[in-house]
């Protein structure tokens, strides 16, 4: 009985000095939103016009377009916001809704897009009106390796 | 054995019952139905009887509502205003208080949401009757939370339209109204619609509603298609009613969309209509005149097979005629046709081209 006690004593004496040995350490890392990376080659997986899939109605396989900072490069081009190659621009790097092309030699042109992330890939959906503003086409972009 | 009062203040009622007490309790209450006298078996049943046919009332409709007939033009110039008038006749059962629910199915480029006019007249009120469009998305009655113009397309369909162009456009009067177990009453609505120049074939409809009931019963509601309205206006028929050889998606597009041309081979009698493998030929003209041909049977021209007779391409115009840069195409000229040339349809199965206008009205 007296040790039993006294183990206890002294079990309860060593909590003692450990709660009182851990610190509290208070560090202020200040939560910033990265800036959204798109530098490389990005490829269509989905295409829709007017809501309707035309993934594997039309040929979008060869289709590249590839960022590289402020511009960008087109290959084997299909219906886009813009014909030819040229600069891009977020409206905001740490939070975009829009992203803003212009075409050498041509007007601005913007379209809305999302961001997310799918199966732990980053996608780009675009969705835009390359022809009759009636007719609207969301193109899913991924990035290649 | 226990008496029913004597179970019922029983205090151990109230725990769970024994099998053999249950059986206790059932045998009496049979005991004393089977043993009524005549007279107060012949009431029992009557106060029975009248509690059903009670039940029954309760959900015959308290308001039927009936489209008793249309006055609706076959044809008229596009761009004219449509003036239709409906003739409805409407009956309560019972109270109720509720608004008047009129759609219309009009064709998209009508946008007859922002133009139509709806007013009605009737025995029970005075003067003319306004009416107003119902925002989409607002819900219907007893509808799952789909708004009338959904709900409506969902039960009642599309009215035999065959271009996916049409839409369903509901409107509320203003004021709401209460009806009594009454006669059946009269009232008279009048539709004003301005139409566009397009040159048009569609089936119009019209449903009538109110909106306690919604679309609940086969009799709470009524919709009548008068048939097929020409609209004489400018440029290629768009023809809603008849099915098509071939036909175009979207309706409106310009030379940067994806258009998809459809050659349906059993519509009617033609001389592709036993070919298995189908080709486009086509001609694009350009806003200068300039002709661009695209009719060589290659695997960029192939139609793709849907079963059923169906086929259509998928094609970005500005690529598929290689347009110049600088250039924009004004419209199509095309036929299908056998892989070597020899068999070619065009509109109506004969020689003239089907034709397809470029334009974003």
């Amino acid at each position: 009985m007296i040790k039993r006690l006294a183990f206890a004593a002294i079990a309860l004496a060593l909590l003692a000095v450990i709660i009182h040995s851990c610190k509290k350490e208070e560090v202020n890392i200040p939560a910033v939103e990265p800036l959204k990376e798109v530098n490389g080659s990005w490829k269509i997986i989905k295409a829709t016009r007017n809501g309707t899939d035309m993934t594997s109605r039309f040929d979008f396989t060869r289709f590249r377009i590839s960022f590289s900072d402020s511009t960008y490069t087109i290959a084997n081009p299909v219906p886009f916001i813009v014909a030819g190659n040229g600069s891009w621009k977020f409206d905001d790097g740490r939070y975009p809704f829009i992203m803003n092309f212009r075409a050498a030699g041509d007007t601005l042109k913007s379209t809305e897009i999302q961001y997310p992330v799918t199966k732990g890939v980053r996608n780009i959906i675009l969705s835009f009106s390359p022809g009759c503003k009636l007719n609207t086409y969301q193109y899913t972009l991924e990035k290649e390796n | 054995m226990k008496s029913l009062s004597q179970i019922k203040g029983d205090s151990n009622f109230k725990r769970r019952i024994p099998a053999a007490e249950v059986d206790q309790i059932l045998y009496v209450m049979k005991f004393s139905i089977n043993n009524l006298k005549p007279e107060q078996a012949r009431k029992f049943q009557n106060y029975f009887i009248r509690i059903v046919a009670t039940l029954i009332v309760v959900v015959i409709i308290s308001c039927s509502m009936t489209i008793d007939s249309v006055d609706q033009p076959t044809s008229i110039n596009g761009g004219e205003t449509l003036n239709v008038t409906l003739h409805l006749k409407i009956k309560a059962d019972a109270s109720q208080t509720s608004k008047l629910m009129i759609a219309i199915l009009v064709p998209k480029m009508w946008n007859a949401r922002q133009k139509a006019t709806l007013t009605f007249t009737s025995e029970k009120t005075t003067g003319v009757q306004k009416m107003t469009v119902i925002p989409v998305g607002t819900p219907a009655p007893q509808a799952q939370g789909l708004d009338w113009p959904a709900k409506i397309a969902a039960q009642i369909g599309s009215g035999g339209n065959l271009i996916n162009d049409w839409e369903w456009v509901a409107f509320y009067s203003d004021a709401d109204y209460s009806v009594a177990n009454e006669p059946e009453f009269k009232a008279t609505v009048n539709v004003s619609i301005p139409t566009t120049t397009d040159n048009i074939s569609f089936k119009t409809g019209y449903v009538v509603a109110n909106s306690s009931d919604g679309l609940s019963g086969s009799d709470r509601y009524s919709s009548s298609f008068p048939g097929c309205l020409r609209v004489l206006g400018t440029g290629d028929l768009i023809d809603f009613c008849n099915p098509q050889l071939s036909s175009v998606e979207p309706r409106t597009a310009l030379d940067n969309d994806i258009i998809t041309l459809n050659f349906d081979g059993g519509v009617t009698s033609n001389p592709l209509e036993n070919v298995s493998d189908i080709y486009l030929c086509a001609k694009a003209i350009t806003t200068t005149g300039e002709t661009l041909d695209a009719c060589a049977a290659t695997v960029k021209t192939k139609l793709t097979p849907l079963g059923a007779r169906r086929f259509r391409i998928d094609l970005w115009p500005r690529d598929f005629f290689a347009v110049p840069a600088g250039k924009t195409l004004l419209r199509l000229e095309y036929f299908f046709t056998n892989a070597d040339g020899s068999i070619s349809v065009g509109y109506g199965g004969l020689s003239d081209p089907f034709l397809y206008t470029f334009n974003c009205n």
